[in-house]
């Protein structure tokens, strides 16, 4: 190995590399390595999520990007947790399930609550995904036709079926908002 | 996933100086969709000591249109390039190779430059370390392509890549690998002419994607891309890209094919089409564009051309159904 | 219909909704432990071979590795039907079999652990398929077994249990049959119900023989029973329930996974969580059976049956546990659907060298029918009858009859289906659309559309018994004590209404306990159909009994009999006098009332269910695109209508329908690895590939239930692959037998593609 590279490598690793990141909006700051509370280069946002902040409503199914189960939103995006490393989500802004709620009022999110009034699940277990990924999605583009939801739907696995359930409910905050507007 | 040491590149010669550092056996990770699966599942030969983390490099996400054509920075982002006003508007084939790719999370997280680079998607070869895994195949040190005897029905149907990058002879070759090419975006790039511009070289795409068994693409161990040059296409050319899959959305291509046909009164005057997802590389099907030209583009033209294309072809025991398939996705790229 | 009901037939909100729309409902990998230990299991990469030997020194080196368990440091515990499975064993069976067990501090060390582990194998010949296993002088899968074939029937459903189908005279029916059909199909493809979350367990073990168990089992005092015959009868079994991320009925056998967990914890003194990976999921826990049958079918003229004979050829995988069960069961499902005065319907259960089957959501019905309905389109396109009518005709009645799974024969008691039938028929444009066989609906340049029909139906929705309690307190609210485990059809909230009825207090005063068998009394399961009807009778039984007390104890009080006692809302009065009333305050606030409510079998009732569906081919490409479904039943009377139409649009998922259209397991033919064992090569159904879903729900009373119900959550599923095999066939003009019908299938059925390898073989 050239020396070069011990140079740039201890560059990163003498000044102890620090991640810091919001959750749900509150800050967390790990110290990178591989003692208990530090984060590992190898986890994963998932993991870290319910493994270290404890937030569980990050549900893995899959592990492979291949479900959605997994997505929370990550600067306004949705993304799969499984298939971030923690490591990189430096300066990142992310809300999980848990972090939906009115923080002051405690109040459902019309999503959740819609979810609900159209028992849009059946065993729960893609809900918290199907819930984010339509949230980012209802942000960026808040009168989506039905089919627009079907597509930013598209890669949530629900095997009980509860698709038409869920287009339902999210079709509802759609037509709600849509009423406030006017 | 087994250890590994990670390093925020700030600059692409920061990253390209890990990379050497590191002798190969560190790896770039870009929007990361493809690589962690494959570090979780334990595909590589050899297990990476670090990864160069290239987010954090800036300025190389940009999608810029000006007179002589399109320039795409190797981090921009597939949604991104779905969503692009100009991408929409004149390489339409690009937008839609690129939303046929995976999943709405999957393109907010994946970059193109990460797309051409990813590794071939063969089930032997992906297959999970922790049941029974690996199997050893040709490119886990391995005598033969696992799919020669197993279920190969998504495998090539023009012959296999061989292990050193001796060309490609194509329907010949027996003893290498048959896995497919997995991008979708690099057809799009090759019926498009794009070039790729890496840290080393600038090269038309038809050449940057030459497959050995070890890779799908002529990538040095050290060497990124830098950005994706896409000439202003010509006037009144007609865009197409077309995706078989069992389902949509998620999967890799059964058979993909990218045209672009420019047609003065009908008659063609150019031709470019591209297979996917039939062969270790994208295959150029110069025959049927050769049939074209000059000629008035009818359904007639359109079924010689396709019968051209796959005239080389030898399917394997059971991937005859895709030589049908690309067949009729070439027949309908040039009409209707 | 019917009564007019406050709680029941009403939409309301499902108890656990909030938790889970915030994502604080609590799975198996959610709850937390103090010390706890994580388990991995080192799977074999060979189909067939012996453990030679085994070097677990280096992993046990490993610093923060708790255990390491090979075949030689377990005891002889074993599972399966019969029991001779050991749990490791020094024989691996399939690729993923589990060769050692590792707990570590961490899962990362325990996967460490696992590379450090060697084994020296001796390879043996492998039998992956039926053909290959049934082959003169064919390698064994056990000695005990030999042919590989495992004896038939289970002691669970008594001596007697149904192992084939006899009666009547074969032979004089196929002399007054009109027409004969004959032929070999399967329905082979062992498909995957593939619940969102994958499968595990954490035990805890208590010195010398106690355990308590966490599951991702929906089915937790069923578990205790079945563990205490592995764990060899000598240990005493707590198991908890708890929020379940789908089953389809795969997760009421853990077995495996919870015995892992269970050595584990036994070996370290520590809870340890074994929590299987999707991959590990889907190429080492349960798939559909594999079912192949070779049969001959009479009918007259008229669609009438005459006469069944065959052989039903069940592929179970390495091992057994459900598959005589589901072969008992199947039996009896496919007389319910096929009414027919002579039978002999033998069958034979195979061990392959692939990855087991196991219980699955149509339980052995689905895997038959869809072999079966084949033949009998046969029949029927010779006789040019619709199949519809046939279906319909030769669907049990009140008056028929069938063998069901204890051997026994039932006399059927339950309502005509035929009304739910020709609803579905009118509201799919039955009549309209059908042409005839092998004749398309309609014809668009090269896409062909096709239509057709499939059916089924279950006895087991009163089978096994249930008990419940539910106590009273005087503050009005109710308890109910049941070993049920949410496993996403909603029928813990069911069961609330249900006692919420029978006690006229609202919803939101009942509570009810966690699945715990330490606290709830015996529960087999929410499996089969059983939920509404047996469970469900089991908590009103016990509704009704705490109220009975409640009237025993006030009517002194208030100087009545206890007969004439009404209660709503948590007061108790005379009926026609609501002025001599008393509050179930006047119980006391030092004494609460408990009812008892229990179930017996009851075979004399079955459910079903019709599907009609339309597709789309594409003979260009082969592609098949599902266009519309319509599922017709008869419910007797909605519970939550909500939950309903979930479960009815669940006939898409769980190996359903799609099992005709692109699900399935691809095994290696020439290795035996399971090729697509992830969620991305394993197919299934996105938000932008939905088909229009139509419901057609008849309630009708049923007499027999409280609320005259019956479940039918459970069947959505089944009658859709086959229907759709016809409706491809009539598409195309050509018949397509295998499933799921692919495009290189559908390519080859139209004469487009010559050889293929792939299920070409008939
Ligand atoms: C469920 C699922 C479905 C998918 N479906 C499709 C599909 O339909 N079509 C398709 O084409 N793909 C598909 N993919 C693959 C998907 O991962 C890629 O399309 C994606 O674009 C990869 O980009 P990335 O930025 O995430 O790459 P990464 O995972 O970060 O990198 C992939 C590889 O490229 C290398 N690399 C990344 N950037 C560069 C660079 N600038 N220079 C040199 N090397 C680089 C990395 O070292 C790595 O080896 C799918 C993936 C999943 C998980
Ligand atoms: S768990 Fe992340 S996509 Fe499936
Ligand atoms: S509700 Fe069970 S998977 Fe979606």
């Amino acid at each position: 190995m050239t020396a070069n590279k011990s140079d740039r490598v201890t560059r990163e690793t003498a000044a102890t590399r620090h991640v810091g990141f919001t959750v749900n909006g509150q800050y967390h700051e790990f110290r990178v390595g591989s003692g208990g509370i530090e984060i590992s280069p190898t986890h994963t946002l998932s993991w870290t999520l319910r493994e270290v902040l404890g937030l569980m409503g990050t549900k893995v199914s899959c592990d492979s990007g291949a479900c959605g189960s997994c997505t929370v939103i990550m600067d306004g995006k949705a993304v799969l947790s499984c298939k971030v490393l923690t490591i990189e989500c430096d300066g990142k802004t992310i809300t999980t399930i848990e972090g939906l709620r009115d923080p002051k009022t405690g109040a459902l999110d019309p999503i959740q609550q819609s979810f609900i009034d159209h028992t849009a699940f059946q065993c729960g277990y893609c809900t918290p995904g199907m819930i984010m990924t339509a949230k980012a999605f209802l942000n960026e583009n808040p009168q989506p036709t039905e089919e627009e939801i079907k597509d930013a739907l598209s890669g949530n696995f629900c095997r009980c079926i509860s698709h038409y359930q869920v287009i339902r409910a999210v079709m509802s905050v759609v037509e709600k908002e849509g009423e406030h507007g006017r | 996933m087994k250890q590994f040491e990670h390093h925020d590149a700030l600059s692409i010669e920061e990253a390209v100086a890990l990379l050497s550092d590191y002798e190969g056996k560190a790896k770039i990770i870009a929007g990361g969709t493809d690589l962690l699966g494959a570090l979780r599942d334990e595909v590589f030969l050899e297990y990476p000591e670090a990864l160069i983390n290239i987010k954090t490099i800036d300025g190389l996400d940009y999608i810029r249109s000006d007179e002589k054509g399109l320039a795409i920075g190797a981090m921009a982002g597939l949604a991104d390039i779905v969503k692009s006003p100009v991408v929409k508007k004149e390489y339409q084939m690009l937008a839609e190779a690129a939303y046929s790719v995976a999943t709405p999370q999957i393109r907010n997280m994946a970059t193109i430059g990460g797309n051409l680079a990813q590794d071939v998607r063969c089930w032997f070869y992906r297959y999970p370390r922790r049941i029974g895994g690996p199997m050893v195949c040709l490119r886990k040190g391995g005598k033969f392509c696992s799919a020669l005897a197993g279920d190969n029905r998504y495998h090539s149907i023009f012959g296999a890549a061989a292990l050193s990058d001796i060309s490609l002879d194509l329907g010949k070759v027996r003893k290498g690998c048959f896995a497919v090419g997995p991008s979708d975006i690099a057809v799009a790039l090759i019926a498009m002419d794009a070039s790729i511009v890496t840290t080393k070289r600038s090269l038309p795409a038809e050449l940057f994607f030459k497959a050995t068994a070890l890779s799908s693409t002529v990538l040095d161990s050290d060497e990124l891309v830098k950005e994706i040059e896409i000439p202003k296409l010509p006037m009144g050319a007609v865009q197409r890209y077309d995706k078989f899959t069992l389902r949509k959305p998620i999967d890799f291509a059964v058979v993909s094919v990218a045209s672009m046909l420019t047609l003065n009164n009908g008659v063609c005057e150019d031709a470019r089409i591209v297979l996917g997802a039939v062969a270790p590389e994208p295959v150029r099907a110069r025959k049927a564009e050769q049939v074209m030209k000059g000629r008035i583009v009818d359904e007639d033209v359109a079924l010689e051309a396709a019968e051209h294309a796959l005239a080389g072809s030898s399917p394997l025991r059971m991937n005859e159904y895709k030589v049908e398939i690309a067949k009729v996705l070439v027949k309908h790229a040039i009409w209707g | 219909m019917g009564d007019d009901y406050r709680f029941i037939g009403k939409a309301t909100q499902r108890r656990d909704a909030v938790e889970i729309v915030t994502g604080t409902a609590l799975y198996l990998d959610d709850l937390r432990f103090q010390n706890l230990l994580h388990g991995k299991v080192l799977r074999s990469p060979h189909a067939h071979a012996l453990i030679k030997k085994i070097d677990k020194s280096k992993a046990e080196a490993l610093p923060g590795v708790k255990a390491v368990l090979t075949w030689q440091d377990i005891p002889d515990w074993k599972g399966g039907t019969p029991r001779k499975l050991r749990v490791l064993d020094k024989k691996v069976r399939y690729v993923g079999d589990a060769v050692a067990l590792v707990a570590a501090s961490t899962e990362e060390i325990a996967r460490e652990a696992l590379d450090l582990i060697e084994v020296e194998y001796q390879v043996l010949p492998a039998v992956l398929d039926m053909d290959s296993a049934l082959k003169h002088g064919a390698p064994l899968i056990y000695d005990e077994f030999p042919g590989n074939i495992i004896p038939g029937g289970t002691i669970a459903f008594g001596p007697n249990c149904l192992k084939g189908v006899v009666m009547g005279d074969v032979e004089k029916g196929f002399a007054e049959a009109d027409v004969i059909a004959e032929g070999t199909f399967g329905y082979e493809n062992i498909p995957n119900a593939l619940p969102p979350e994958p499968v595990g367990a954490v035990a805890m073990w208590e010195e010398p023989n106690k355990v308590t168990l966490w599951s991702t089992s929906q089915a937790p005092y069923m578990d205790k029973g079945t563990l205490f015959h592995v764990f060899n009868r000598q240990v005493e079994i707590r198991c908890i329930g708890n929020h379940v991320g789908g089953s389809f009925g795969t997760k009421i056998m853990c077995w495996q996974v919870q015995a892992y967990a269970v050595l584990l914890s036994r070996a370290t003194g520590k809870p340890v969580k074994v929590m299987f990976t999707k991959e590990e999921h889907m190429a080492a826990f349960t798939l559909r059976i594999g079912s192949r049958i070779h049969a001959r079918v009479g009918m007259k003229k008229d669609g009438t049956l005459t006469a069944i004979h065959g052989t039903w050829y069940v592929d179970s995988g390495y091992y057994s546990f459900t598959t005589q069960a589901q072969v008992a069961v199947g039996s009896g499902e496919l007389m319910i659907m096929a009414q027919c005065p002579n039978w002999d319907l033998k069958n034979i259960i195979v061990a392959t060298n692939r990855n087991a089957s196991g219980s699955t959501r149509g339980f052995g019905g689905q895997e038959l029918k869809c072999s079966f309905i084949p033949i009998l389109s046969l029949a029927m396109e010779k006789a040019a009858l619709d199949p519809f009518e046939v279906l319909k005709k030769n669907y049990v009645k009140p008056g028929g009859g069938y063998f069901w799974r204890d051997g026994n024969w039932y006399q059927y008691r339950g309502i005509d289906y035929s009304a739910a039938m020709d609803k579905g028929a009118e509201q799919f444009g039955w009549k309209e659309k059908w042409k005839g066989w092998l004749t398309p609906t309609a014809v668009n340049g090269t896409k062909r559309l096709g239509i057709g029909v499939g059916v089924h139906g279950n006895a087991d929705v009163g089978e096994d018994s249930a008990e419940a309690y539910v106590q009273l307190d005087c503050n009005g609210t109710a308890t109910i004590f049941l070993c049920a485990a949410e496993h996403g059809t909603g029928q813990k909230s069911n069961y609330a209404k249900l006692v919420a009825e029978v006690l006229q207090i609202p919803l939101d005063r009942i509570s009810m306990t966690p699945a715990d068998s330490l606290i709830t009394p015996f529960e087999f399961g929410p499996v089969g159909s059983r939920g509404t009807y047996a469970i469900g009778s089991a908590v009103i039984n016990a509704a009704e009994d705490v109220k009975r007390r409640l009237f025993e104890f006030v009517a002194p009080k208030l100087g009545a009999e206890p007969q004439d006692l009404e209660t709503v809302d948590g007061v108790v009065f005379v009926k026609g006098y609501p002025e001599k009333s008393l509050k179930w305050r006047a119980l006391g606030y030092d004494r609460t009332l408990l009812g008892h409510g229990r179930f017996e079998p009851d075979f004399t009732v079955c459910n079903c269910m019709m599907s009609f569906v339309e597709v789309e081919v594409d003979t260009e490409t082969g592609k098949v695109t599902l266009l519309r479904v319509v599922l017709a039943t008869d419910v007797g009377q909605i519970i939550d209508p909500q939950g309903l139409e979930g479960q009815l649009n669940g006939a898409l998922g769980s190996a359903g329908i799609d099992s005709a259209i692109f699900e399935e397991t691809i095994l290696n033919h020439s290795t035996g690895h399971i090729l697509n064992a992830n969620l991305m090569d394993y197919k299934w159904r996105t938000f932008t590939e939905l088909p229009a879903m139509e419901h057609v729900v008849l309630e009708t009373p049923m007499p027999t239930h409280r609320f005259h119900a019956v479940g039918v959550g459970e069947v959505a599923t089944s009658p859709g692959p086959s229907a759709v095999l016809m409706a491809v066939s009539n598409a195309v003009g050509s018949w397509l037998h295998e499933y799921p019908v692919t495009p290189d299938r559908v390519l080859r059925a139209i004469g487009k593609v010559g050889y293929s390898a792939r299920g070409g073989k008939k």
